[in-house]
């Protein structure tokens, strides 16, 4: 679990991130949240599916590495080997903490965001990495550019239930039905993987094709589909693993 | 909008078409049949048949009937209702199955369960004569609990599927518990808004006849006569229309079950976190049996029991005993329980449905099963034209007279495998005199084998072999194979079956949440469409 705790610059002015460790924390995750904003970087390498929120039962976006839990394939030789990574695993070891507070002047309520960091993260570091803070307590651009990624995330949590909503009301969601067999005659099911079902796409009325596209929800949704094709890249990365 | 008045003598010069569906009455039974008939029959459109429904303001509903069978699903499915609306406004719940409790000898330990999902491997191979045969050397293992998983979801309090599930999925067999009075208001609702019928709040006061002897319209108070080819009869216990004004008669079966009150209550539950059962919960009593429903906020409790066996009195004492605390007695309603049926649902341009044609004691849940099987059956087959309507009233007459014998028989299966002796109501349901000819030859062929499938071969079967199988042996009944043991010539399939059992339970009870839990995320997110 994450030890999280809300950045300052007294307790982290001398502490270093060396952000070529941010990778580590994706090494065990077969499934990784995804914004719709960067859904042509991943669709590059990796399947873009939706799942649901095991404890919510909701629809997410999440980019797909491997095909059971933990594996992750494209973690090799203690190294992410992929050309890009998933803004959810460059953001280590920060996060966002939300919290309602009382505006005492005007009796509403406000939401703070808090940047907080993971104090087990292995990019923490004394040596190697950037400072969050000057001698004199400023932010570092590094520390700025860790909010200006923060909030690129936050923003998609936004984008990402807009596509989601659009995609339940048009109906156009259909589960992922494949079974594959590997190259050592291993049987798996894909279970609990949805996508976009083309033929209903094809059958979207003029009116609903507009409003995706006025919605800029055109790109993610063809992206997402275009996407599906690097299961096979995935399975064959599986292959050469079960070879060597 | 459609006109609600159409003449009937055009309709003759139409060869009798059938434009205009009249429902009267408006409880459940009302809203769904009319529901049904509008959703297959396109009442939302102008090409569509009108369907009316006329309700009194003044007469209430009579709210009976908050358990459910798996039918439900496909019902509410037909009708184009989300099942995450449904839960949220119904106060509905999952239900599993029945436990029956203190049936058997009345001990504490006597329970058994009718769980909703088939035992293992039923459609393959039905292993019951093999639970027999081991049940012989090791005896008192519950037959529900080896052959089926469900008993064990139940006992642990877990729900039929995950907030993952997509609505009306089930990854265990369900139905639900729901508040009846909520339930009708809801489907109004969706009546209305969404199916195209058209609604009248008034008071029929008189029934005019056409010269063929079918009903041509229904005077009302305030919106005059309002005309339809067929009028369809949920009026309830006043039958208004088959009962009152076709003088149908009534079929008592009261010499077969002899239960004939209820005293229902309501009770709240201990606090927000407490367990809520997802299976309905009958425990004997000294002259009937106490039917415990959990819904989401509350629970529905009601002592059904002879009148013949035990005084009001005594009866309210039973059911304070076992509410406890909280029972008020102020608070207790009662109902008459009129156990039977007309002799016939159809009677001309006329078909009853819910308790207008009928009622039983709510043992295995069959008063709204028998509204939706009615609904469906009107609506897929509405005759086009009136000449056809005769036809289609003897089927259904037929498919129905057949369905109620059939719950009637079940029924009584529960208490003539009673060994109880504390009070005559007991002993007197196990006097042959009391069972019918139909229920006493099925026993005499499960002497020596088990319920199969071949004892029920309609199209119009409302239980399964299976059914029969878990009220008998879960009730100790032994089928005496030792003339047949040639015929358990697979023992490798059964323990197979046996085996996969026993990992389902541990499967099962591992991954589903709480059925408390499950409802409140329902609340909370919902379940989405696929």
């Amino acid at each position: 679990m994450a030890n999280l705790v809300a950045v300052d610059n007294k307790n982290h002015k001398h502490i270093k991130i060396n952000n070529t460790l941010a990778e580590t924390h994706g090494k065990n995750l077969h499934l990784i949240p995804a914004i719709v904003a960067e859904f042509t970087n991943l669709a590059v390498q990796y399947p873009i599916l939706l799942t649901k929120n095991g404890d919510t039962g909701q629809f997410v976006c999440a980019a797909m590495l491997g095909f059971e839990s933990g594996e992750n394939l494209f973690w090799q030789n203690e190294q992410w080997q992929g050309i890009y990574l998933p803004l959810q695993i460059q953001r280590q070891p920060f996060f966002i903490s939300t919290t309602p507070v009382k505006n005492t002047t005007q009796e509403t309520e406000n939401t703070e965001h808090l940047v907080c960091i993971d104090l087990d993260s292995p990019t923490i570091s004394t040596s190697d990495g950037e400072f969050l803070f000057t001698e004199k307590g400023a932010e570092t651009d590094y520390f700025s550019q860790v909010k200006y990624r923060l909030s690129q995330i936050m923003q998609g949590e936004i984008d990402n239930q807009q596509l989601i909503d659009q995609l339940q009301e048009m109906a156009l969601l259909q589960p992922v039905a494949l079974e594959i067999t590997f190259i050592n005659q291993q049987k798996t099911r894909l279970n609990g993987l949805y996508t976009i079902d083309k033929d209903k796409m094809a059958t979207l009325s003029p009116e609903q094709v507009s409003k995706l596209h006025q919605l800029g929800l055109l790109l993610p949704i063809y992206t997402m589909i275009a996407s599906l094709g690097q299961i096979y890249s995935l399975i064959d990365k599986k292959n050469m693993q079960l070879k060597s | 909008m459609h006109s609600t008045q159409t003449n009937i003598n055009d309709n003759l010069s139409k060869n009798g078409a059938i434009e205009t569906v009249v429902v009267v009455g408006g409880g459940i039974a009302g809203w769904l049949t009319a529901g049904r008939v509008a959703a297959r029959h396109k009442s939302h459109t102008t090409e569509g048949i009108n369907v009316v429904l006329v309700e009194s303001p003044t007469i209430p509903a009579v709210g009976v009937g908050e358990g459910t069978w798996p039918t439900m699903r496909s019902t509410l499915i037909a009708l184009g209702i989300s099942e995450t609306d449904f839960i949220r406004e119904c106060d509905a719940s999952f239900k599993q199955g029945a436990k029956f409790a203190k049936w058997v000898d009345g001990t504490d330990n006597d329970f058994y369960y009718h769980p909703l999902v088939l035992p293992q491997g039923f459609a393959k191979g039905d292993i019951a004569a093999y639970w027999l045969a081991k049940d012989q050397k090791s005896c008192g293992n519950s037959f529900s609990n080896d052959v089926c998983f469900q008993e064990a979801i139940c006992e642990k309090g877990l729900a039929p599927k995950t907030i993952r599930t997509p609505e009306f999925d089930a990854i265990v067999n369900y139905a639900y518990h729901l508040d009846s009075v909520k339930f009708a208001i809801f489907l109004q609702k969706h009546c209305t808004e969404k199916l195209g019928i058209t609604h009248i709040l008034d008071n029929v006061e008189k029934i005019n006849t056409a010269g063929n002897g079918d009903i041509a319209s229904v005077s009302t108070k305030n919106n005059g006569d309002i005309c339809g080819e067929l009028f369809i009869d949920c009026t309830g216990f006043s039958s208004l229309l088959l009962g009152k004004h076709y003088q149908v008669p009534f079929k008592s079966c009261k010499d077969i079950l002899f239960i004939d009150t209820a005293l229902a209550i309501q009770v709240p539950y201990e606090d927000e976190e407490s367990p809520i059962a997802s299976h309905t919960i009958s425990t004997g009593q000294e002259a009937g049996w106490i039917w415990d429903i959990g819904l989401q906020h509350r629970r529905g409790v009601g002592y059904v029991y002879s009148s013949k066996y035990s005084s009001e009195q005594q009866a309210r004492e039973i059911l304070a005993q076992y509410v406890g605390t909280k029972f008020d007695n102020a608070k207790v309603r009662k109902i008459p329980i009129n156990s039977g049926h007309r002799e016939k649902f159809w009677q001309k341009n006329c078909v009853a449905v819910g308790l207008s044609a009928g009622f039983l004691e709510p043992l295995e849940a069959s008063a709204l099963v028998l509204v939706e099987l009615s609904a469906q059956m009107i609506a897929e087959q509405l005759p086009t034209t009136r000449r056809s309507m005769d036809i289609v009233a003897k089927r259904f007459n037929d498919t129905f007279l057949y369905r109620w014998d059939k719950i009637i028989d079940f029924l009584k299966l529960h208490y003539i495998l009673s060994k109880r002796v504390d009070n005559r109501f007991w002993s007197d349901n196990r006097d042959p005199k009391s069972i019918p000819q139909s229920l006493k030859d099925l026993m005499e062929l499960w002497q020596y084998r088990s319920p199969a499938d071949h004892d029920f071969t309609s199209n119009n079967e409302v239980f399964p072999a299976a059914s029969y199988q878990y009220i008998l042996y879960g009730m100790g009944f032994k089928t005496d194979y030792s003339h047949a043991f040639h015929l358990l010539d697979d023992w490798q399939y059964a323990e197979q079956q046996f085996a996969q059992n026993e990992k389902m339970t541990q499967t099962m009870t591992s991954t589903l949440p709480s059925n408390r839990e499950l409802l409140n995320k329902i609340k909370q997110y919902g379940f989405s469409r696929l």
